[in-house]
């Protein structure tokens, strides 16, 4: 186990690096002069020379590959910049932010998983049924159905036609509950898909129609042995998606104004928030790797016997 | 029993109605307002020093004043300012007594020097007063000189971003100024919320407290609004005005048209981006344009057919000075046919082997400012032979580096206004060949950058107008570098029986007096 957390984590130093460049060079090369746009927004006249002096204050007239190793030094000493548009450190800013988005990625990961796992197995087991069709109809809709659009017809039916809920943010764990609701059933409706997929394809495998022909409840061949075959793909989808749903509560968090990291973003994109815009990116990268990193491990804890390389379980 | 109730109540309906019936007040009396909810699209909050406010302008404007306000014609009026005079290059001023700030320091010459130079230190000194000119004459008067010897220095001092702070307080943590309100509670990109002056020096507002809520999104801010959670919506996208509930829920305030939406055009780019250097194809765009068809169907009705890019009324313009252009179809024709750009067996209009195809870009402020004018012109510029590309950005970014910069399109769709009492503002910092905005493009250069050059530098007000006129006229008429299309309010969306004191720059309605009808 030590070996594989050693090599696992020595390839992710790369692949971060990597990234961030990536992301800079990305950032950087986006058109937009993140000054001008600050300026302008202002609605006050400024000379060229106005704009000068505030590229030199704010490092923006260095080369790009210079600023790069700039914000890499500084970030050894966990100084992510700071906000052109507020003028506030970066880190500070995701403090602030982070909880929120965390709160709801958590939430909404933790329901959509266990709504996927008993979507995918009832369509799987009972297939062919007016259960099961209506079901897998339902998860057909809501992986087509764009979120914005669901988001908002949750808010007109559940704020607007029934008032159960607000629309506007008072820092209350009630302001959580639609933002999730519409989160989880995108996202439950992506993964069960897999489990159903998965289910069906080791049901008709030789070993469960064994087991079948054993006279083994249905219960226990499902519990026993298709769970426990179906896992390491899933973790690995899971892992995936805690990922995309950190990134992907953006349009949610907009929404249902929500004041998290995705609003920040969003906002940083709008402004060039260059510094804000990075430290999203790393932040990013890191959920993404760390995700990865907790479900080859997982796997390999559950199923030691699988072979593994330097790119996890095979 | 059930008649001696009714009796009972009539008598209760009577009695409560006669002290309005002795004093002949009508009944729909206006009242005070106890909490006024008012939802804004985004919190500009910043905390950095350098900065001219601390938070949305419309919310600080509650709190920090300015020298002076726009009247009704955009000509400065007093606030801070009692009196000013301009004469030989010197400003005079003379500031309002009994003024004091929140924290009961006395608003005099020395306050008031201090807090314009603050601006000095700012990120845009865009007032450009000389800072070593300052000469305090009195406790209530002083006298400073513009950098740039210009006469319009307290017409910019009307922007909202040169109110005046207190140096005393951390003007980013807690704001000290005069206003009509103090800072209550701020809760970074949700709310800010303010409560009465009881000290103010001016008329009490009309409401006790206000908050500001910050939601991005503009259909939330609608629902917002239906779900009585809000009061008022402060900005008012077309589409949203396109799906307001027809049960009279929701009420529509507006103010004289103000915002322009016209076509900049590109008049110096490079093949295949040059085709409007002919002045005939910008005239033959500017008849096609059905104008009172795209005012009926858009804005709710409320847009009207524009002239120029400044409205009539403003800094008393006039609208003599300009003619506009008719919706004449058979003119457009025959001006692109004089151009050379003849009719195809498609209907499509080519010279010499190249088709007659132009690329507008909408983008500014955004997509969903302007949609669906795009593409209502695209089909209007296709009826006279006009191939249309169409782009929609919404990222200022993106326009300004891709598009504007590098002159990579024909047309450029704008919705804007002028929204500074300075009457070159506008057209200085969209047509001046030096235009520090990026529309080196659309700047028609020549003539025109001497006339607002002199206007800028014009030592009278009345020289200044004169010669904004000019300008216009130039910009509008002759060289055609914008073609006007319509002029539009500034919108607010309300609950009934609310009385909002509408005005043509959003930034300074005054919430405050926003009363409720009985």
């Amino acid at each position: 186990m030590k070996p594989f957390v050693f090599k696992r984590t020595l390839s992710g130093i790369p692949t971060l690096f990597g990234m961030t460049l990536i992301g800079f060079l990305i950032i950087g090369l986006t058109p937009g002069d993140p000054i001008e746009m600050e300026l302008r927004r202002l609605g006050v006249s400024f000379t060229a020379e106005q704009v000068e002096a505030l590229r030199v204050e704010y490092g923006l007239d260095k080369p790009l590959i210079q600023r790069y190793f700039i914000w890499l030094l500084d970030l050894f000493r966990l100084d992510l910049g700071t906000s052109i548009a507020s003028g506030r450190p970066v880190l500070e800013l995701f403090k602030e932010h982070l909880p929120i988005t965390a709160t709801l990625s958590v939430l909404a990961f933790v329901s959509s998983l266990a709504l996927s796992l008993v979507l995918g197995t009832v369509t799987a087991v009972s297939q062919r049924t007016s259960v099961s069709t209506s079901l897998y109809v339902l998860t057909m809709f809501l992986v087509s159905v764009p979120s914005f659009w669901l988001a908002l017809f949750l808010l007109a039916v559940f704020a607007l036609g029934l008032g159960w809920f607000k629309l506007l943010h008072f820092g209350n764990a009630q302001d959580l509950i639609l933002p999730v609701i519409t989160l989880t059933l995108g996202n439950a409706a992506v993964m069960s898909r897999l489990v159903r997929e998965r289910i069906i394809a080791v049901m008709s495998e030789d070993y469960i129609r064994l087991a079948i022909t054993k006279g083994l409840s249905r219960r226990t061949i499902l519990g026993r042995h298709v769970l426990k075959s179906i896992l390491p793909p899933l973790i690995t989808n899971w892992a995936i998606s805690f990922g995309s749903l950190l990134g992907g509560s953006v349009i949610i968090e907009n929404i249902f104004n929500l004041p998290g990291l995705g609003q920040l973003a969003l906002q940083a994109i709008a402004e060039r928030d260059f510094a804000i815009l990075q430290a999203y990116l790393l932040f990013m990268g890191l959920v993404f790797f760390l995700a990865n990193f907790a479900a080859d491990l997982t796997n390999h804890w559950l199923m030691p016997q699988l072979k593994e390389d330097d790119h996890g379980v095979r | 029993m059930n008649k001696f109730k009714q009796l009972l109540g009539v008598s209760g309906v009577l009695a409560a109605s006669l002290p309005a019936l002795i004093s002949g007040v009508p009944a729909a009396q206006a009242e005070d307002i106890q909490q006024l909810r008012i939802a804004v699209k985004k919190d500009r909050y910043s905390v950095d020093p350098k900065k001219f406010n601390f938070t949305t302008r419309r919310p600080a404007g509650q709190i920090v004043e300015t020298a002076v306000k726009p009247d009704e014609n955009f000509i400065p009026q007093g606030v801070l300012f009692e009196t000013w005079d301009y004469k030989d290059g010197i400003y005079s001023i003379k500031l309002r007594e009994g003024i004091k700030f929140h924290d009961g320091q006395t608003f005099d010459a020395k306050a008031a020097i201090d807090g314009l130079k603050l601006y000095d230190q700012g990120r845009s000194d865009f007032l450009q007063i000389d800072q070593d000119s300052f000469d305090q004459t009195g406790p209530y008067t002083f006298t400073f000189k513009s950098e740039i010897n210009s006469s319009l220095v307290i017409e910019n001092m009307t922007h909202r971003g040169a109110s005046l702070f207190s140096i005393n307080g951390e003007r980013a943590e807690n704001p000290i100024g005069t206003g009509p309100y103090l800072l209550d509670s701020y809760k970074p990109k949700q709310s800010i919320s303010m409560k009465r002056n009881a000290d103010y020096w001016g008329d009490a507002p009309k409401v006790e407290n206000i908050t500001y809520h910050f939601i991005a999104d503009d259909q939330v801010r609608l629902l917002a609004l239906q779900n009585k959670e809000v009061d008022i919506v402060a900005e008012v996208t077309p589409q949203m005005l396109l799906s307001l509930p027809k049960d009279g829920s929701v009420v529509v305030h507006q103010s004289r048209p103000i915002r322009y939406v016209a076509l900049l055009t590109n008049l110096h780019g490079k093949a295949p981006y040059d085709t409007l250097k002919d002045k005939r194809v910008r005239e033959a765009l500017a008849y096609a344009i059905n104008r009172e068809q795209l005012a009926q169907v858009l804005f709710n009705g409320k847009g009207v057919v524009a002239k120029g890019i400044l409205p009539d009324w403003m800094f008393g313009l006039g609208d003599k000075h300009v003619d506009g252009f008719d919706y004449n179809t058979q003119k457009a024709e025959a001006l692109l046919d004089e151009a050379g750009w003849t009719k195809g067996s498609n209907g499509m209009r080519s010279k010499d082997g190249k088709p007659l195809k132009l690329r507008l870009v909408a983008a500014y402020p955004n997509v969903s400012s302007v949609r669906p004018m795009p593409e209502l012109l695209e089909q209007m510029f296709r009826t006279i032979g006009i191939d249309i590309e169409l782009v929609q950005v919404d990222d200022s970014g993106v326009y300004d580096d891709t598009y504007l910069a590098t002159g990579e399109a024909d047309l450029y769709m704008e919705f804007a206004s002028n929204n500074n009492a300075d009457p070159t503002y506008l057209l200085y910092n969209l047509f001046h060949s030096k235009t520090p905005w990026g529309y080196q493009y659309t700047a028609p250069g020549g003539k025109l950058d001497t006339i607002l050059d002199n206007a800028r530098q014009a030592q009278s007000r009345e020289e200044v107008i004169e010669l904004v006129r000019e300008a216009h006229r130039e910009i509008v008429q002759t060289k055609l570098a914008a073609i006007p299309i319509l002029m539009v309010p500034n919108f607010n969306l309300s609950r009934p029986g609310l009385s909002i004191p509408m005005f043509e720059h959003a930034d300074w309605i005054d919430y405050g007096q926003v009363t409720q009808t009985k």
